[in-house]
Parts: C-alpha cells; structure tokens; sequence
C-alpha cells in the first residue's frame, strides 16, 4: 500500500488505527509481511487498507466506515488464503483490494480506487524518470530516489530516509513503524519539492514538522533542532549585545553569544519541566543565566586554597606547587580566578585578601606593595579571558581589622607551609596592602576612570571600630567612594560575619562555617542558580485581593523552587561523570569535599518589582505612606518564611536575594506591558514612549524620587535583614563630589542606625576617546576637547561600566535616576 | 520668619558633616554668576517655607543631620537671622553661616555670642576695581577687608571660597585672593556652572578643565594650610 494515499485530514485517526494494530500484533488471521516497491520488507497494517478503501468510497459519496472495514477484513482474509506465509508485494495486495471490492459489488468505489492508483502509479513514474535524469545515481541506496543531502558535520551524502527513521528511534524512542511512515512522506514531500539538494538540518524541520502533525509532541521536542535563524546569527556576530553589559563586542563574545543561545533553548527544552520553562517563556519567573545551564552561578573562597594546594587544576597542562612569592600567588589566583569563572556563570569572590596575602608581604616596602596591589587589579581588570572574552566578574573582600574568626588562625606563608603565627600578627602588612589597594583605586585606570572590576568590599565590623587607624582608613576608602565610586561599605553587624560577591550577593558564615574557618581553604560558598519571581505581575492577578497575592507568591516561590531542584538535578549529574566531566574542576579533591560543596550550596530566590506591586496592588508607592512600607515588608517576610519552610520540604538552601536585575526588570516591564498592558501601564516605570522601560530593582524604592539619602538608606535597610542572600543601596552622586569626611559620616552612621546591609556611592564620569581624558557627570561631549566620542561611565546594577553597553530598560531607569546629593 | 529654600540633606555644604541647607531671601551683591538670583530678585514670589515643615523634617532625621547650614542670598541682611539660628540650635544642631563679608559688626556679634559654629566667606574677586565687576554693584571693601580678618583671628572653623570664572578670574587674581587671606585654614575653589546664571550672557561660557582647577589649587597652596577644588 502507499502511504501517500491517506490524506493528512485522516492521519491522525489512522495512526491511532496503527498504534493500536501494532499494540495487538495485527489480528492472528492476516500475513504477516509485506514487501514494499523498493524491496523492503515491512510489517503487514490492515488499517491502510481499510483507509484506502474509505477513502475512495468517500471520492464517489460514501461514507460509511464500518462497511470499509468489512471490506478490509474480507481483502485481509483472502490475502491470507492466497499467501499464507509468503509475503505479497504493494502492487499485489492493490490487485486483491480491486478485487474485492469488484466481487463485493462496489463497483463505483473500485472504479475510484483503480483509477487513484493509475495516478499514483504515473506520478510516480514521471518522478523517478526525472529523478534519474536529474541527479546522479548513488550506490547502495536501497531507496528508489536520488538526491543530496549536506550534513551538519560538513560532509554531502545521498538521501537515505533510514536516517530519518534511525534518528527518530535513537532520538525519541519512537516505534519503527511510525518512523518508517514519516520518513514515507518526507521523502515524498521532498521528491515532490523538486529540490536538488537538502540539508540535514531542513529534513529534520521537515520531520519534525511530521511529528506535530501525528500529535507526538514528546517525540518533536525530542527530535528538535536548536540553533539559530541566520538572520539572527548575522546580527549576534556583526551587532554588540546589550543584554549584558559587561560582555564586550568581540568574535570571542559573539561565541559566547550564539552558544548560550543554543544551551538556553536545550535548558528550557531538556533540563527544566515545561511547567517551569513555560513560565520562564511568559515572564511570570526568570531563570538567570539559562545560557549557563551546565555551570552553577557564583563562588566565594579563600585564597589560603592556592597557598595550600598550588595551582593543580585537572586537565591542566601543567602543575604548579604553592607559591612562595606574592607576585606568583596573586598569578595563581588570577589563573585559578580564570578558571573557575570557566565553570560559574556569574561571579568570582575572594575572601579577606589583604589578609590572607599579609604572610607573604612581611619586609615589602610601600613601593613593592603599591606595585602589587596595581598589579592586582590592573590584571583583573584588563585580562578578558573569561566567559566571552569579558573580564572576570571580580570581587575582593578587605578588612582592615584582623576578621574575628581569623585571628587566632595559624597562617600559611610561602611554600604552603604555616609560619608558626597566626593571622592577627600579621595585621599591619595587611593594613598596609589595604591601604596600597585603594591609593591604586584612587588614582583610576591609565586615564583616571574608575576600575571596573575587581569590585573591593569593605567589611565594617564591631572591630573595625576597636582597630587602631581606622579613622584614617574610613577616610581614605572614603576619598575612592567620592572621588571613583569603587568602595563598598559591607555592614557586618554584632557577630555577623559574611564573605560578599557578586553584585550584591553575601554568604553568611553560621555554625560549621566558623570550625572551617580554622582552616580557611575549605571555605568555599556557591550559589547554584537565581530565579527571580515577577511580582508586579502577581499583583496583577490578584486584583488586589490580599489572600490571593500571598497564595500567588506562594505558587511562584514553589515554582521557583521547583526550578532549582531541575537545575539541581542537571548539574548533579554533570558533576557524578567526576574527573571524566565537564566540570572536572569542580569535582576535584583536594581536601575532604569537592571544590563545589553542593550540600552546602544555596540557591536563590530573586525578588523584582516590589515596589510597583505594591503601587498595584494598594494604590501607592511604598516611599508615599508608611503602610505601603510596612506591606512591602510584610509580603519580604513573608516570602522569607516561605523561603525557610521549602528549605526544611526539600533540604536545601534557599535564600531571598536582591536580584541584581541588569536585564530582568526590562524583560518583565516588556513582557507585562503585552500580557497586561492596562495594568502595567499604571505602575511601570522609565519612557514608555521610547519603550525605555523598567520595574524598579528588588526591595528598592522609586529611583526618581525626591528622597533623603538618609531615608533611602533607612527605608530601604529596613528590607535588609529579611534578604539573607545580601543587600545593597546606592547613593547615587551624580556630579557632586562630597568631602570624604561627610562620605565616612554618614557610612557611620549607617552602620549605627540602621539595619542597611551593603551601601555604595556611585558618581558619574564621561570619559573621552578622542583626548582621552576623563571628567566628572554625564556629558553628551568632552569637556576637554568637545569631542562627541565620549563614553558615559557609573554602575549599572552591582557595577561599573560604559552606558553605550546598557540595554533600554536600564538606560531609562538612568534618566530618572535621582542624584540624592545635592549640587549647590 | 521668611524662609524661602530648604535642602533636607547635604554632603557637600559642610565637610564633614550632613547638613540641612536654609536659604534666606535678599542679597546687596548681583554677581554674574549667581545661581540663586531667584532669591536676590523677586524672591517675593517665591512660597514661604514655615519653620514647623522645616523643623519636622530636622526633627525627622534626628542623629543623622549634624546641622543646618544659612545661606541665602546673604543671610546676615536678615532680620530673622538670630531667630533662625536661635530655633535651629534649641534643636541641638550645629549652625554654618555663608556670608559675602559685607557686615562684619553682624558677624562680630555672632562670634561674640558664639552663635554660629562655622562660616564660609566667599571672596569674589582681588580687593580692588575687579571686585565690582563681578558684583555687579559698589562694594565697600574695607568691609570686606574686615570681615576677613576678623573670620582669621576668631576660633571657630572656616572656610574661604572663591568661584573661578572665566574672563573674570585667573590664576593672577586667584594668587592675589590668596594674598589677602594669607595663612588661612581652608581655602576651597569652585569652577563656574554656566547653567543658570544671574548674567544670561554667560550661558555659553565653558569653565574651566580639571586640570586648569589643579593649577589653581597649586598655584595658591602656599599661601594657605590647606586648598582644595570642589
């Protein structure tokens, strides 16, 4: 029988025919076999027959179903008197179906049936005879076709519709029979098509496109292809991306982007539940980084592990011992700062540098040590090695007091080997490398601008306080706040203790941290993913009713959650292949764990839009009345709540996180604005003209307002302690240039009056590239030389970097952004 | 009581110090650059802001805002001065005075009582013709001449301002300034904004480079204990 007698209109109902023939091994009292026109011997299916003949009864008015079953059964039951065990060929059981159908007195019908035959047999004919004088014949080809077919590993083969079937069972599981039929039509459909040559990746569409039209939809995912249209691809390669503003436009970045096209489509396809991927795909939830499906997202640790272990990576083509120098310590972790960014999507940190490097710095003079600490960061800042020839997303954590929990530690000076004192005796060294770093982060890059990365966290403490010089140093790393904006003032109140990455993100030490402590390598802290939940548009849904917000909030934290055990589950797997694995690196022992611990890894709930679901959901803003504060708060704590209570469900590490939210509050403002363009409207924020859109960040408050720094940092500090993943406020300075006296008096004041976890000033520069110089605010042209070949420069969410970089919704939230200090 | 501007916080009226900034109405100077002219002329127009407003929100950030910096227009022509300072130190907050030098009998007596805490006195120009050009209107300068030294000798804290405009000021009568208020604590320099201006005409005027600042700042170091552009 041919396939292409049934008509598509039937095909589903004929495969559901088929599916259960094949279930039930066809009836006992029909041949087994046929032998197709190629010579292929396949399974006998009474069911085309049946259809064939409805088919042709329907040609000539009938319709009746049953009766063309009767007759399929009477052609099925000579077939087996005339054949027995022997296998008839197409055109044979044909003869047998006009046959009876004569016999049975259907003449109308066989008169149809003979003369759809007739048609086939000459489509047929004239195809093959203009196939054969088309194209060259090509050897062992059991098919009676001819054509090219362009392969993806870059080889020309001729057409053999075995692939298609081999594909489709290896792929998806499929039964033989119904990958025989589609590779049946596909082939038709090509030989029709008239095409002189194919590639392997249009077969597949065209396959694919097969399957969705028999409803198997599991096997189509399966079976699809990702990758990109060339139209895209041409802009990835030749346009910059703006998604990211920290990912330079480069061929080494243009792979990045294209391959995180490709693990994005196969994470939302393969790793995550369409559940959890649909709601990605609506904006309802983000799951950061989907381009780094295979890679969990940050990592904070101890430089005391290279001291230790040297540079012993796997797969490394050489094996470096402990260093015994600074300058090759700080290479080693430069190169160990490369190679984990390999293996994380966001964020490398280090804890307490100026601490751990003091043994190896005794006796330097401040010109050594100044020349160290540029080389430190002018080498983190300049290399672009990691993630698409970006720059290692960096952060150093400095302390000017020796930590508590390091004090009494025994220290590891050159050769891996301890010196027989301990951390706190080597306190002013690292006083003086804190002092060296920041004189170099005064001063600015080659033409005074800002460094970008690494980003220095300074943690204010009870101790910082009790430590001698500290009003100097508070000063000091002040002057950078005011003058460059690099500081971060990290508040480590009463016995907290925290190590801080990313652009917010803090690990805090608690219980069976503080034995590691004691051996400060084993301190390392990851975080698996982000997914961030889209609360406008929750209030959107709960049309201000309140029992229904909080059960909506519930849904997508368990939502989200789900999502976390996916990617869990994925990067679990990735890690069980061991030294044989991509992460390699990560499984590596060195001490009694992996370097990845994963059973103390967190995994982070992002928070978006607070406010502008507040703003919905109640009427105001949460700047404009102290009740819209205070429901803000409770719906922060009550997501926290939740947060501990799926913990205990699940056992893992689920934490409120600020999300940074460089390209998410623009994703959900665009998305919501389709989806619910009445009520976002009222809340959204930016120009909505030029769609120059965004929700405001996290927890925080309106950036546009006219606000109090003070009542910024207070109100907004509030939030803070609910938001265990870390926190930051920004000051934003604008032009203004305070004295660093008043810089260090309100950060005193900040860590005393409020519950404000992390804050940060950030001025503006514009920095020309025709004169090369650098000045402060944002101008459309150099004030040196008026060249309009300027970059604007201040921190985009967690970080520095160039405007021309950032994507519409940050650039709009730019516009509004209000410099809190005043310029009079 | 007429207050006619109110800054909630400040980083940079005071160093040091978060302020709060009142402005007082009326000034004798009309100088080219004035960015407050609004409370030099017509300020009758400008709203009322009452003290009750005023003290809530200092009140509001109680242990945060050190104190209140008067500016105006120039303060000490005002009759509500000492009432001012009177509400804002029962608030137990510190009082800066910025001042154009132009009364030093009233600047004397709020030393004398120990009103004030601070005071920025700004120099406009070389104490000569030059001074008048700026200030557009004819400027006793032996008062001027006073209130510096009296500002030199007192013992609260201090500063001296100079703006830097273009086509008025260089480095020469920077240096002569400088001269005047020899030996001096504080010294800071202000580059010009042509946004705003009292003279229109200066719009188009492009201060000066950061590095032309720098050169002033090094240019007057030595006559003074410390210097700084802001």
């Amino acid at each position: 029988m041919e396939p292409s007698i049934v008509k598509k209109e039937n095909v589903i109902s004929l495969v559901e025919k088929q599916k259960s023939a094949v279930l039930e091994h066809s009836p006992v009292s029909a041949i087994k076999h046929v032998r197709k026109r190629n010579g292929e011997t396949v399974d006998f299916d009474q069911s085309k027959i049946t259809e064939a003949i409805y088919k042709a009864a329907r040609a000539v008015g009938g319709d009746d179903r049953l009766l063309a079953e009767e007759i399929s059964n009477a052609v099925s039951m000579y077939l087996k008197k005339l054949y027995k065990e022997k296998v008839p060929g197409v055109e044979e059981i044909q003869d047998v179906v006009e046959k009876v159908l004569i016999e049975m007195g259907h003449a109308k019908t066989a008169k149809a049936y003979i003369l759809y035959r007739a048609r086939r047999s000459e489509i047929r004919k004239s195809k093959i005879e203009a196939l054969k004088d088309e194209r060259l014949s090509l050897a062992g080809d059991s098919t009676d076709i001819s054509l090219f077919v362009r392969t993806s590993d870059e080889d020309i083969v001729g057409w053999d519709k075995y692939r298609i079937i081999n594909a489709l069972i290896r792929e998806t599981g499929l039964d033989f029979a119904y990958a025989r039929k589609i590779s049946q039509d596909v082939e038709e459909q090509i030989i029709n098509s008239k095409i002189k040559m194919i590639t392997s990746p249009l077969i597949r569409e065209l396959v694919n496109a097969k399957l969705i039209e028999y409803g198997f939809e599991n096997e189509r995912k399966k079976h699809t292809r990702l990758g990109v249209p060339v139209f895209d691809a041409e802009q990835i390669i030749v346009n910059r991306n703006c998604e990211n503003a920290n990912v330079p436009h480069n061929p080494e970045a243009t792979n990045m982007t294209l391959a995180e096209n490709i693990k994005k489509e196969f994470a939302l396809l393969n790793v995550f539940s369409s559940e959890v991927a649909d709601a990605h795909s609506k904006g309802d939830i983000h799951l950061h980084d989907l381009g780094f499906i295979d890679r969990p997202y940050c990592s904070g640790q101890s430089v005391e592990y290279i001291k230790k272990f040297g540079l012993d990576l796997p797969n490394a083509l050489s094996i470096a011992k402990p260093p015994k120098h600074p300058e090759v310590l700080l290479a080693q972790m430069l190169k160990m700062s490369a190679a984990l960014q390999g293996h994380f999507a966001g964020a490398i940190g280090w804890d307490a540098i100026n601490v751990f490097f003091a043994p190896f710095l005794v006796g330097m003079s401040k010109g050594e040590m100044r020349q160290l600490a540029q080389m430190l960061i002018f080498e983190y800042s300049q290399q672009a090695v990691a993630r698409g020839g970006q720059a290692i997303f960096s952060d150093i954590n400095i302390y000017w007091e020796t930590p508590k929990h390091f004090a009494d530690v025994p220290a590891i000076g050159p050769g891996g080997t301890y010196t027989g004192k301990t951390y706190a005796e080597y306190l002013k060294p690292a006083q003086d490398f804190a002092w060296a770093l920041f004189d170099v982060y005064k001063e600015g890059d080659g033409v005074g601008r800002p460094f970008f990365f690494p980003k220095p966290l300074v943690h204010m403490t009870e101790r910082f306080f009790h430590t001698e010089g500290h009003e100097k140093f508070l000063h000091h790393i002040s002057e950078v706040a005011t003058e460059k904006g690099n500081t971060y003032f990290v508040f480590d109140r009463g016995e907290t203790a925290k190590i801080s990455e990313c652009c917010r993100l803090s690990f805090k030490l608690e219980g069976t941290d503080f034995d590691d402590a004691k051996e400060p390598w084993r301190m390392r802290y990851s975080a698996i993913q982000n997914v961030t939940v889209n609360l406008p548009r929750i209030a959107y849904l709960a049309k201000h009713d309140d029992a229904k917000l909080f059960e909506l909030i519930d849904k997508q934290l368990e939502l989200s959650c789900q999502a976390h055990r996916e990617k869990k589950a994925f990067i679990e797997k990735i890690l069980s292949l061991g030294s044989k694995g991509p992460l390699a690196m990560l499984t590596m022992k060195r001490d009694d764990y992996p370097y990845l611990k994963m059973h103390r890894a967190t995994y982070l709930l992002g928070i978006l839009g607070l406010n502008e679901m507040v703003q919905y959901h109640l009427g105001k803003q949460l700047h404009e009345d102290n009740d819209m504060l205070k429901f803000g708060l409770k719906i922060i704590a009550h997501m926290n709540l939740k947060a501990k209570e799926l913990n205990k469900t699940y056992g893992m590490k689920l934490v409120l996180e600020q999300t940074p939210a460089e390209s998410t509050a623009y994703r959900f403002a665009k998305l919501d604005m389709r989806h619910f363009p009445g009520e976002t409207k009222q809340v959204i924020k930016g120009n909505i003209d030029k769609m120059e859109i965004y929700y405001t960040n996290s927890t925080y408050l309106n950036v546009g307002i006219e606000l109090s720094s003070i009542d910024r940092v207070k109100q907004e500090g509030l939030f803070h302690p609910l938001i265990d993943a870390g926190a930051l406020t920004h000051v934003w300075l604008g032009e203004s240039r305070p004295s660093p006296e008043s810089i260090a008096n309100f950060v005193v004041k900040t860590f005393r009056h409020t519950q404000n976890a992390q804050i940060a000033f950030s001025p503006e520069f514009t920095s020309c590239n025709a004169c090369g110089r650098t000045t402060r605010g944002l101008r459309g042209e150099c004030s040196y030389c008026g060249s309009a070949d300027v970059d604007g420069i201040t921190r985009i969410t967690g970080y520095y970097t160039k405007i021309s970089s950032w994507n519409k919704g940050k650039l709009g939230e730019l516009a509004d952004r209000r410099r809190d200090i005043n310029l009079v | 009581m007429v207050i006619k501007g109110f800054i909630e916080t400040s980083f940079v009226d005071w160093d040091g110090k978060i302020c709060s900034v009142i402005f007082l109405p009326g000034c004798n100077f009309k100088c080219v650059f004035c960015h407050n002219h609004k409370l030099v002329f017509n300020y009758k127009d400008l709203p009322d802001i009452s003290w009750n407003e005023i003290k809530k929100k200092l009140l509001h950030h109680k242990g945060w805002v050190d104190g209140v910096c008067i500016s105006g227009g120039e303060p000490l022509m005002d009759p509500d001065l000492l009432s001012v300072i009177e509400e804002i130190r029962d608030l137990d907050l510190l009082v800066k005075l910025d001042t154009n030098g132009s009364f030093p009998d009233l600047l004397k007596n709020l030393f004398k009582k120990k009103l004030i805490n601070y005071v920025a006195m700004d120099i406009k120009a070389p104490l000569d013709e030059r001074y008048g050009r700026i200030t557009q209107v004819k400027v006793d300068l032996s008062k001027i001449r006073e209130s510096i030294k009296l500002i030199l000798k007192s013992r609260i804290d201090y500063e001296f301002r100079t703006t830097m405009v273009p086509g008025y000021l260089g480095k020469d009568e920077l240096v002569a300034i400088a001269k005047e208020i020899k030996g001096a604590k504080k010294f800071i320099l202000q580059n010009f904004n042509p946004k705003d201006t009292l003279c229109d005409n200066l719009k188009d005027v492009q201060p000066y480079t950061d590095k032309e600042m720098d050169g002033f700042k090094r240019a007057i170091e030595k006559y003074v204990e410390f210097s700084k552009v802001r």
